[in-house]
């Protein structure tokens, strides 16, 4: 006997649901999947064309594989001296950028203070300029202060294009924090080290996670600022990706460059990732 | 949690600290550049002991030539491979400081009508360099239509043309009549960029000009535009858009190569050293053939030219005479394929013979016709 046949109606019905919704993760997933991985795909398959033998229409795939075109990068660009710079730069920017963040976020997400909104929108304006624009008059500043071809400089400008992104976030976050959790610390005697340590912070965790993420990425993708006032003392990722994706697109060697920056960062995200699992907002309020 | 705030800041700054290496003033050269000889200028170079340079293509060739500088005279090279706008950015945010970073850079036809405008390079210079006179003598004179006298230095001559793809063009077109039928046959598969976005598409447009509102002779000696000789520009204007359907735009020289080898279009206009560039990194099919047509396209080439505000000007002068040996000029050829700008060196093998430079190479009209024409081509083709 057809088992569906003695099954009940509901029975079904939840049944071909649960397929319908299986089906439409799945389709979600494999479009996930192709979007992310065909351009991740194509600059594996464009930095390993031989170039002896190009990669042309209709060949699906290179014709031959070859690590020339890794080898061009490291023999004929800085990329090493940039690799170094960026990776140095990258951590004192989020750091640094937390810091300044920290007390700016607490006011916008906890106090009320006059002309809130206008300080979010101005906070929010290096991201809204284009980077070439905010590059030429800051470099101007930067000039005058003496800041230019500096590591301080360079980390400076790159901590100023990342702290939009870290006070947007920390501001959500600190917003989010129940008042009645902070009432409940506070009844409990809790002084002001205290709230911080085992409220504030644990609490803001997965935003500060995601500030810092958005922070090191900005900083390693950040080139206009970068190229004005930092090169030629200093040179990043960034400045030597630009010589193959501007005016001048080649694309093996872009995509060699474009691999090397995505690399670390991809790493970084997974190990980010295990950090945020703990969520302590959600667990305070039972959510978890 | 303050004992900790207060340790992450002190590492913060201690590391920048340690890090920071502010630039340092060079030592100026003390010589008179323009009077001093060229042993002087060598000695003033030695003592200034490096040389900034800012390129945004070549990096293979440009890195041995560094090494080959350094190892000659002793003087290190502080070499980027920049982005072409990016360079010209930051000359440009720079003009105003009384000492740069930046000593040398190359110019392309794209820049040198704003850089000259803006009054940013040091010299004449075509009076100190050694060998200048070896150096194509026009490109001293006029780069893409503008006048450079003597202040920019060629290393390196470029030429559009017509390239296609040989298994998809079988008879590809010489005269105008014969492109214009080629396109109308086979739509879509003729591409020239923006020429707001590269050299090869303002060439396109400037053969489509010559032949569509009767030759290039009358622009000739012309220092602004003069009205009544661009009245009927709206031929070539109509002749665009008529086919707007029928044309691919692309957006820089590379893109159009790229458009070739992945198979969208079968023709286009380009630069010879840029595909030959491209070839060489595996990024065209080495079937692809190149011409200038009968018809005529232009030709030019890139040069040097030393910032007025330079640490380092003498040194920078040595590394253009370096760039523009014959040595050089010989190793540039036989590493790219690029067009030497001497015009002592025997050349075999180019991309474009040299009987077709000679008889169909053109020069581009005088620079304010050529600021009027891509102005024009986008409001009346591209924005229409």
């Amino acid at each position: 006997m057809d088992k569906t046949m003695a099954m009940p109606l509901y029975l079904i019905k939840k049944r071909r649901i649960k397929r319908f919704y299986l089906m439409i993760t799945l389709f979600f997933v494999i479009i996930q999947l192709l979007w992310v991985g065909i351009p991740i795909f194509m600059a594996i398959m464009w930095s390993l064309v031989n170039p002896d033998d190009a990669w042309s229409y209709p060949n699906l795939i290179p014709p031959s594989f070859s690590l020339e075109q890794w080898r061009y990068v490291f023999n004929y660009t800085n990329i090493a001296r940039a690799l170094k710079t960026s990776y140095s730069i990258a951590p004192l920017a989020v750091i640094l950028s937390f810091l300044l963040s920290l007390p700016t976020s607490y006011v916008l997400g906890r106090k009320d203070i006059p002309g809130k909104k206008v300080f979010m929108l101005v906070v929010l304006l290096p991201m809204i300029m284009p980077g070439m624009v905010v590059a030429l008059f800051l470099s101007r500043v930067f000039n005058l202060m003496g800041l230019s071809q500096t590591f301080l400089g360079l980390v400076l400008a790159h901590t100023l294009m990342s702290m939009p992104y870290m006070i947007r976030v920390m501001t959500t976050s600190f917003a989010s924090i129940p008042q009645d959790v902070i009432d409940a610390a506070e009844n409990l005697g809790a002084g002001t080290f205290v709230k911080i340590k085992d409220i504030f912070l644990p609490m803001i965790r997965p935003g500060l996670i995601a500030g810092m993420i958005f922070a090191f990425t900005t900083s390693i993708e950040e080139f206009n600022l970068t190229f004005i006032i930092g090169t030629p003392t200093f040179e990043t990722i960034p400045t030597i990706l630009y010589s193959f994706m501007g005016y001048n697109f080649i694309r093996t060697n872009a995509s060699v460059v474009s691999l090397l920056m995505m690399t670390p960062n991809i790493i970084m995200l997974f190990i980010v990732e295990r950090f945020l699992k703990s969520d302590y907002l959600s667990a305070s309020l039972g959510k978890m | 949690m303050k004992k900790i705030l207060v340790v992450l800041l002190v590492l913060v700054m201690a590391s920048t600290m340690v890090f920071a290496a502010g630039a340092k003033e060079a030592p100026k050269a003390e010589i008179d550049l323009q009077s001093a000889s060229w042993d002087q200028i060598v000695e003033a170079a030695k003592a200034e002991g490096q040389v900034t340079f800012y390129a945004w293509y070549f990096p293979d060739y440009f890195k041995e030539a560094a090494a080959d500088f350094e190892a000659k005279y002793g003087i290190k090279v502080n070499l980027i491979i920049g982005d072409q706008t990016a360079n010209f950015n930051k000359a440009i945010s720079e003009k105003d400081s009384k000492v740069g970073t930046i000593d040398v850079m190359i110019v392309g036809g794209q820049w040198v009508k704003n850089t000259m405008d803006l009054d940013l390079f040091y010299g004449p210079i075509k009076d100190i360099i050694p060998d200048a006179d070896k150096l194509a003598p026009s490109l001293w004179k006029v780069q893409e239509g503008v006048m450079t006298n003597g202040y920019l230095a060629p290393f390196h001559r470029n030429q559009t043309g017509i390239l296609y793809d040989p298994q998809r063009v079988s008879n590809p077109p010489q005269t105008w009549a014969e492109l214009e039928a080629w396109i109308d046959a086979n739509p879509k598969k003729f591409g020239f960029n923006d020429p707001s976005k590269g050299g090869s598409g303002q060439s396109f447009v400037h053969t489509m000009i010559k032949e569509t509102t009767g030759g290039l002779e009358k622009y000739v000696g012309d220092s602004e535009v003069v009205p009544s000789k661009v009245a009927n520009w709206d031929k070539a204007w109509d002749w665009a858009y008529s086919r707007k359907d029928k044309l691919t735009f692309t957006v820089s020289n590379n893109d159009s190569i790229i458009r070739l080898n992945d198979g969208e279009i079968a023709m286009t206009f380009g630069w010879d050293d840029n595909v030959k560039d491209m070839m060489n990194k595996g990024n065209l099919f080495s079937r692809a053939k190149m011409y200038i047509p009968t018809m005529g396209a232009a030709g030019g080439g890139d040069t040097m030219g030393v910032l007025k505000n330079s640490p380092h000007k003498a040194a920078a002068l040595v590394f253009i005479a370096h760039i523009t040996s014959k040595e050089q000029q010989q190793k540039k050829y036989e590493m790219l394929g690029a067009y030497p700008a001497r015009t002592d060196i025997a050349l075999s093998g180019t991309l474009l013979t040299e009987a077709d430079r000679e008889a169909n190479a053109l020069a581009w009209f005088p620079a304010p016709y050529k600021t009027l024409m891509i102005a024009e081509f986008v409001k009346n083709v591209l924005m229409k």
